[in-house]
């Protein structure tokens, strides 16, 4: 039966269905990232031409590879002739993809080059490439890619707020690029992927679910997120189209808060970056730190962290890292950021274990709601929180105390935009 | 050839470290360490400069007193309740090392039961590097190097003692 989506997603509050339905979860799979834009990784990461990785886009495995020409292509990894993957290592460096099963050979744009006893073939070559993504954009080295290829512009998903939020992390580095070439560190987890986008942007837990880390040792997130004035100073933010923000800028009591450090340590940093932006935006940014932001569907920029959302099946998702590198700071401070992401990120750190754990919690607490069940009063989640205190301006953009699930909803609205179909031309 | 008596004194020592990590016996765990400990599971091969590389966990002695601080707190979520765990350990190879340090190897596989949500069974297979040092006659741990064999395919919750 066909889901009705407005029945189970309203402003104040969504259906706890949403988060364990196989129908759901396959409407998702299609409406989202097949036919919607989603990050699927960076420049950096392929450096050279022929290096590829593989990547996960919803239900279909796909390659972004670097072709001679220097251009970055998404190409699926499956052979066109009966569908075996081609790929099956994360990573590699190639002239071209061979399929082991009829030895089948593609070329770095995903055209068939040869095939063995072609005089069986009548079709033309060029019918045969590999499927391909319909769309790709790359901004500041971060690829988007948009499978079907009918998903609008680029322009049109990131929006000016897209934009600035990669801008702003981008301009932190010395050269004004980063890398994220580290490699990605993937963390499974029992729930539903639509959970990370919530908790990667969710205020109001960080004072409960990370009492333990607070307790053990000092954290910024202390000063940012935790308690009254905090929490009323740093602000929950909706850019719309799902792009979301807990912007700290307001709360940190310190400059370099965000990096655990003092000036004497990053002077190197502090220096090369200066040349390029002046000694006043330099300064700022020091203050500042970069971003936490969301970018619906799948890609989360946690300040010196970045990572990827990645679902599974409809109680199975992970959670992908990796640690911004900064182009042109000292190898010191690059090392720094690898320690602070191990810290905070991933199966073994001491912050995102516990969401983890919160997430599968979650889950175990609604896999037993049914959507018929939207009818009644039964099976809700709320999101109420600050609805009647958030603010927005003449840009649509709304914002709240950084308690306030404001950036919850504005998940849930893009949400709602895609799966009704209103995302579409 | 080692003798048949630090052959003994070394699995003796590992048998123990193994106890006292799966039964959470973290302060005990924490005084078999030098104060020079080296604890590290990389997202791959125990190869290269672990400061160069992205890995799972890689504690230097201060950050480990600071993950047993916060399983301590009683407010770990993550840990509440301690995952039910037992390891065994097997195929240990022992070698003294020039500097009277022993660097020792062996493989090991822990089984620990997610209590704290899905209930589900997780199996930890991998092999360990170990560097122990002779400190006032006993032995102490500098190192604990995890291989998973698991490494490259991403993991679950990993918030004991590995
Ligand atoms: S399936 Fe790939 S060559 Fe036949
Ligand atoms: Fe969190």
């Amino acid at each position: 039966m066909k889901v009705d989506y407005r029945e189970l997603v309203h402003t104040d509050r969504v259906h706890g269905s949403l988060l364990h339905d196989p129908e759901i979860f396959a409407d998702e799979m299609e409406r989202i990232f097949v036919q919607g834009w989603v990050f699927v990784g960076h420049e950096s990461e392929v450096k050279n031409g022929g290096d590829w990785v593989k990547r996960q886009l919803g239900n279909e495995s796909v390659l972004m590879v670097r072709a001679e020409s220097g251009e970055v292509n998404v190409l699926a990894n499956r052979c066109s002739h009966r569908g075996t993957a081609l790929c099956w290592e994360h990573k590699g460096n190639a002239a071209f993809f061979q399929c082991t099963y009829h030895n089948w050979r593609f070329g770095l744009d995903g055209d068939l080059r040869a095939v063995p006893f072609p005089d069986g073939y009548s079709k033309p070559k060029e019918d045969l490439g590999l499927d391909r993504a319909g769309q790709i954009a790359v901004y500041r080295g971060f690829v988007f890619a948009n499978l079907d290829g009918l998903a609008g512009t680029i322009d049109e998903h990131l929006g000016p707020a897209g934009y600035e939020l990669i801008d702003r992390l981008c301009e932190m580095s010395p050269s004004g690029k980063i890398d994220l070439s580290k490699g990605w560190i993937g963390h499974r987890v029992q729930s539903n992927w639509k959970l990370w986008p919530e908790s990667d942007s969710d205020g109001y837990h960080v004072g409960f679910v990370h009492a333990s880390m607070s307790a053990s040792t000092d954290t910024y997130y202390d000063d940012v997120a935790v308690g009254g004035d905090a929490v009323k100073s740093s602000r929950a933010v909706d850019y719309g189209r799902g792009h979301l923000e807990l912007d700290w800028r307001p709360s940190y009591k310190k400059e370099l808060s965000w990096l655990g450090i003092t000036r004497d340590r990053v002077k190197e940093y502090y220096s090369a970056l200066a040349q390029r932006v002046g000694n006043d935006l330099a300064d700022q940014m020091l203050w500042d730190g970069p971003p936490h932001a969301f970018l619906f569907p799948n890609l989360f920029l946690g300040e010196t962290v970045i990572a990827i959302v990645e679902p599974v099946s409809p109680g199975e998702m992970i959670h992908h890292h990796t640690s911004v590198q900064f182009d042109g700071a000292d190898d010191a401070f690059n090392e720094r950021l690898l320690r602070q992401t191990e810290a905070a990120v991933g199966p073994a750190s001491f912050i995102t274990t516990d969401d983890a754990i919160t997430a599968e919690r979650i889950q175990a607490g609604v896999s037993g709601t049914d959507r018929s069940w939207s009818s009644t009063s039964r099976g809700w989640i709320d999101l109420s929180r600050g609805l009647h205190r958030e603010e927005i301006n003449d840009d649509g953009v709304r914002s709240s105390d950084a308690s306030d699930e404001t950036t919850n909803r504005g998940f849930w609205y893009r949400y709602l935009d895609a799966m009704s179909g209103k995302d579409r031309h | 050839m080692i003798s048949a008596e630090l052959r003994a004194e070394v699995e003796d020592f590992l048998y123990r470290e193994a106890r006292f990590a799966d039964e959470f016996s973290l302060e005990e765990w924490e005084a078999l360490l030098t104060d020079d400990f080296h604890y590290w599971v990389p997202a791959g091969r125990l190869e290269g400069d672990p400061s160069k590389q992205l890995a799972y966990l890689n504690d230097n002695r201060a950050r480990v007193a600071t993950r047993i601080r916060q399983l301590q707190t009683g407010k770990r979520l993550s840990q509440l309740p301690n995952s039910p765990m037992r390891r065994v350990i097997s195929n240990i190879e022992i070698e003294p090392r020039n500097d009277e340090g022993i660097s020792v190897v062996a493989n090991f596989v822990i089984y620990e039961l997610a209590a704290q949500s899905s209930g589900e069974l997780r199996v930890w297979p991998g092999q360990a590097q170990y560097r122990l040092e002779r400190i006032a006659g006993n032995l102490r741990m500098s190192a604990k190097w995890i291989e998973l064999v698991t490494a490259h395919a991403g993991q679950r919750n990993l918030t004991f003692l590995i």
